[in-house]
């Protein structure tokens, strides 16, 4: 037994290597299928090649065998199926029991198969196809029907023997594709919704509950709508459409005139608005009419939020241009020649400017003493955070332009005070702090005067100024004093070795090389670092507290420089650490000359660049 | 289709300690159907999705010659022997089918997670088989306790000895042993699956399904 198993073994597995080569060979019978309708017979066909008849009539043999036998058997039945086919009648078939066909030609294996029937049960396909109209819409355009049909008769359901489920597809007469609803297990289904006037098809396939595979389609019924569409008139699809739109207008105009009669005034102030009166946002009218015109102001001044509205860019714009173009022109009418003539208005109530009309005096910001801009009580002492923003921004192109003019403005200056450690001290090192601001203040009159005697060529009246210093550590830039005036301060302070030539040849306000290389050696005699205002990418210009620790440091140095008016205050200092992009630390000691290359650029010096100075 | 196993579990037969509530025999067939239903379609799924990834190329073609666990069980091979065959011998057939899978598939659980790359559908599907067929077995002692008050037969049932095949080392053998076993319980799956249904039709619908 287990030697004819083995057998059997090497047997199909030989069996099975040739059929993976049989298969190759195009031209051979093949088996197509074994199928069973209703899981008590089976049949199996298999493919014919005429050549093959040509050559070898009518040999084409099929054997079988089921698992508990020993030996293949022939095909009891070649023809109730029909040509090329073996037919397995009940008493053949049993299921759930593996059986292997093989087709043969004179002992030659053509092609081979083992199954088991639960495993090929293929369903008829139903009978008895028809259908029914369920009702139709009132609009007379839809209809539901009710497609029933019977199982197949060859499958016993009766006796529960086999289960089947049902597919069914339907279409549209003229249409290709066939739309698909659910497998079902009942026999009836409902089919909703199809167009009256129109001619459908209907299909039924089934299969076992168990299984994947379907059986054959049914023939396709033909559901013939068109017949039914006629009994309706074709005023009555049309009347309803005249009623709605009559209805609909009237409607309209009912509830249009209960709109205007209602809304009377509403509708008026639509149609014909009343011309708005100017207003001030923030302001109450009342006080205007009533004429407390300085709790208005008061108001004003206190809004800073508003500042920037009061001002927009343009005329900004428009003043730094005239400034620019007519600087000669300009001079006289220049605030800082006021200034100078004036004496220094302390206070910074900008109520105590005339108002004149450029606009500068409303401007003004009470709130920031520390501007120290004493010597201007006009736009340039101000410094609200916006505008001087901008202000910054546009500072750049004009300093450029004014510097290209090699038209030395020098105003009176801010003093250093610009430079003030008020910018960015660090909490840690407010001690430095008032000594070197009282240092620097102290330097302002001496500065001043120096000053006084140049020429008041302040064509351009603000430069990036550090006036104040916000919160959250950001600087606040206002119109003040130029690279110019540092330059000239530089210039006129220097040591006697190296004039500190402003180098108008920049045209950046931030960082001027040239001066750097000029003010920078003069420092190393001055024991006062000068002071370098590096404009980090950030546009905030502030010194880390190191410096300000150099800068305490060197209190003698502060008390040199305040002492000896004479002695000029270099205002920049050397780099020592770029904690970009948060800021600086500035060294007190002498830069190396800078490369030709940063002669180059108009622009800030980068830190790469700057590392590249450093020692 | 079967829903899910809540489904059924949730519906109470009869709370405990009542006396005269009986489910009908009707409604314990539906759940039994509905039951074997299931489990044949789990079988079928995970026997496909095995043959895909592990029997490919592997040749086991031998499942023409191994036989099942279950074939010492004489159960009718088709319609004619089904139909004669007495209910309640069919019942108890059907019990001891059952019976003999419950240790199969409860070392299918756990030698199955063995296999290489074992995927999670066939694992999961193997717990859902062996959950299910405890069960379906419950539901067929109430059936048989109802159709044949009193009567306790034998517990009929197949030994299997087929553990040592689902642990071998060589790879290859091993993976026979679960083809094997995957097929044979498709087959008997199927096989109850009819019985009940034609069960169901004979008993409570009277052949007129």
């Amino acid at each position: 037994m287990d030697l004819r198993q083995l057998l059997l073994i090497l047997a199909l597995v030989c069996a099975n290597d040739s059929l993976s080569t049989s298969e190759v060979i195009l031209g051979r019978p093949q088996i197509i299928k074994c199928r069973s309708p209703e899981q008590e017979t089976f049949s199996c066909h298999w493919t014919d090649r005429d050549f093959y008849n040509v050559t070898t009539p009518g040999t084409v043999q099929l054997l079988y065998m089921r698992r508990n036998d020993e030996e293949w058997k022939e095909c009891p039945d070649y023809v109730t199926a029909g040509e090329n086919s073996c037919y397995f009648n009940t008493s053949y078939t049993s299921i759930w029991i593996t059986y292997c066909v093989k087709l043969i030609n004179k002992d030659e294996v053509l092609d081979e198969k083992c199954f088991s029937v639960d495993e090929i049960v293929q369903p008829d396909p139903p009978v008895g196809l028809n259908w029914t109209l369920l009702n139709t819409s009132l609009t007379g355009i839809h209809a539901d029907i009710q497609v029933r049909w019977d199982p197949p008769p060859s499958a016993d359901v009766q006796k529960g023997w086999i289960t089947l489920e049902y597919e069914l597809q339907y279409k549209e007469a003229n249409e290709t594709k066939w739309r698909e609803l659910e497998p079902m297990l009942t026999t009836v289904v409902p089919l909703y919704s199809l167009k009256l006037g129109r001619d459908y098809e209907v299909r039924v396939r089934s299969r076992q509950r168990t299984s994947e595979k379907f059986g054959e389609f049914s023939e396709a019924l033909y559901v013939s709508l068109s017949s039914i569409s006629s009994v309706l008139c074709n005023e009555e699809i049309q009347f309803p459409w005249l009623l709605i739109i009559v209805f609909g207008t009237f409607g309209l105009i009912v509830v249009m005139f209960l709109i205007l009669f209602s809304k009377h005034r509403r509708l008026k102030m639509l149609i014909l608005p009343p011309v708005p009166a100017p207003k001030i946002k923030g302001i109450d009218p009342d006080l205007l009419k009533k004429g407390k015109l300085d709790e208005v102001n008061s108001i004003l001044a206190s809004h800073d939020s508003y500042k920037p509205q009061l001002y927009n860019d343009d005329s900004w714009v428009e003043f730094i241009e005239l400034d620019i173009d007519d600087p000669d022109e300009k001079t006289d009418g220049l605030d800082t020649d006021r200034l100078l003539g004036d004496d220094r208005c302390k206070s910074h109530n900008c109520l105590g400017v005339k108002d004149d009309d450029s606009g500068r005096a409303s401007c003004c910001e009470p709130d920031i003493p520390e501007t120290d801009f004493s010597a201007s009580d006009t736009c340039d002492g101000t410094s609200d955070i916006d505008r001087s923003k901008k202000i910054s921004e546009k500072e750049e192109d004009l300093l450029c332009l004014d510097q290209k003019d090699d038209d030395e403005s020098h105003a009176i200056p801010a003093d250093p005070t610009t430079w003030k450690p008020n910018t960015n001290i660090q909490s840690e090192d407010n001690q430095s702090k008032p000594p070197f601001a009282d240092s620097i203040e102290s330097t302002s009159p001496p500065v001043h005067t120096q000053l006084s005697n140049q020429s008041s060529v302040a064509n351009i009246d603000f430069y990036a100024q550090v006036s104040d210093v916000t919160p959250a550590g950001s600087v606040v830039l206002s119109p003040g004093q130029t690279n110019k005036r540092r330059r000239t301060q530089c210039d006129a302070y220097t040591e006697p070795a190296i004039q500190c030539q402003p180098d108008f040849t920049m045209d950046n306000a931030y960082f001027c090389e040239a001066d750097v290389k000029k003010c920078i050696t003069a420092t190393s005699h001055n024991a006062v670092e000068p002071r370098v205002q590096e404009q980090s990418f950030n546009e905030d210009v502030y010194f880390t507290t190191e410096s300000l620790t150099t800068a305490a440091e060197n209190p003698g140095a502060a008390a040199v420089e305040a002492s000896s008016s004479e002695m000029p205050v270099p205002d920049y200092t050397s780099i020592h650490i770029v904690h970009s992009p948060q800021g600086l630390v500035l060294n007190a000691t002498a830069l190396p000359v800078p490369d030709k290359e940063f002669m180059i650029s108009c622009g800030y010096v980068s830190t790469d660049q700057l590392n590249k100075i450093m020692p | 289709m079967f829903l899910s196993k809540k489904g059924v579990t949730s519906l109470p037969i009869c709370p405990s300690g009542s006396v005269g509530c009986q489910v009908s025999l009707g409604n314990l067939f539906d759940r039994a159907v509905k039951l074997s239903h299931y489990i044949h379609s789990l079988s079928s799924e995970m026997f496909n999705e095995f043959d895909e990834r592990y029997a490919q190329g592997r040749g086991f073609i031998t499942k023409a010659i191994n036989g099942c666990h279950t074939s010492s069980l004489t159960t009718p091979e088709d319609k004619e022997q089904a139909q004669q065959i007495h209910h309640e011998d069919l019942l108890n057939l059907v019990l001891g089918v059952l019976r003999s899978w419950n240790d199969p598939l409860l070392h299918l659980v756990s030698e199955v997670q063995s296999i290489k790359e074992a995927p999670d559908t066939i694992l999961w599907k193997a717990v859902e088989i062996e959950e299910q067929n405890k069960r379906l077995l419950e539901g067929m002692e109430k059936i048989v306790g109802q159709v044949q008050p009193g009567e306790i037969e034998n517990e009929v049932y197949s030994r299997w000895s087929g553990l040592p095949s689902l642990q071998m080392a060589d790879e290859d053998s091993r993976l026979f042993a679960f083809y094997s076993l995957l097929h044979c319980l498709r087959r008997d799956s199927h096989k109850i699956d009819n019985y009940l249904k034609l069960l169901k039709c004979r008993l409570i619908h009277d052949s007129n399904c």
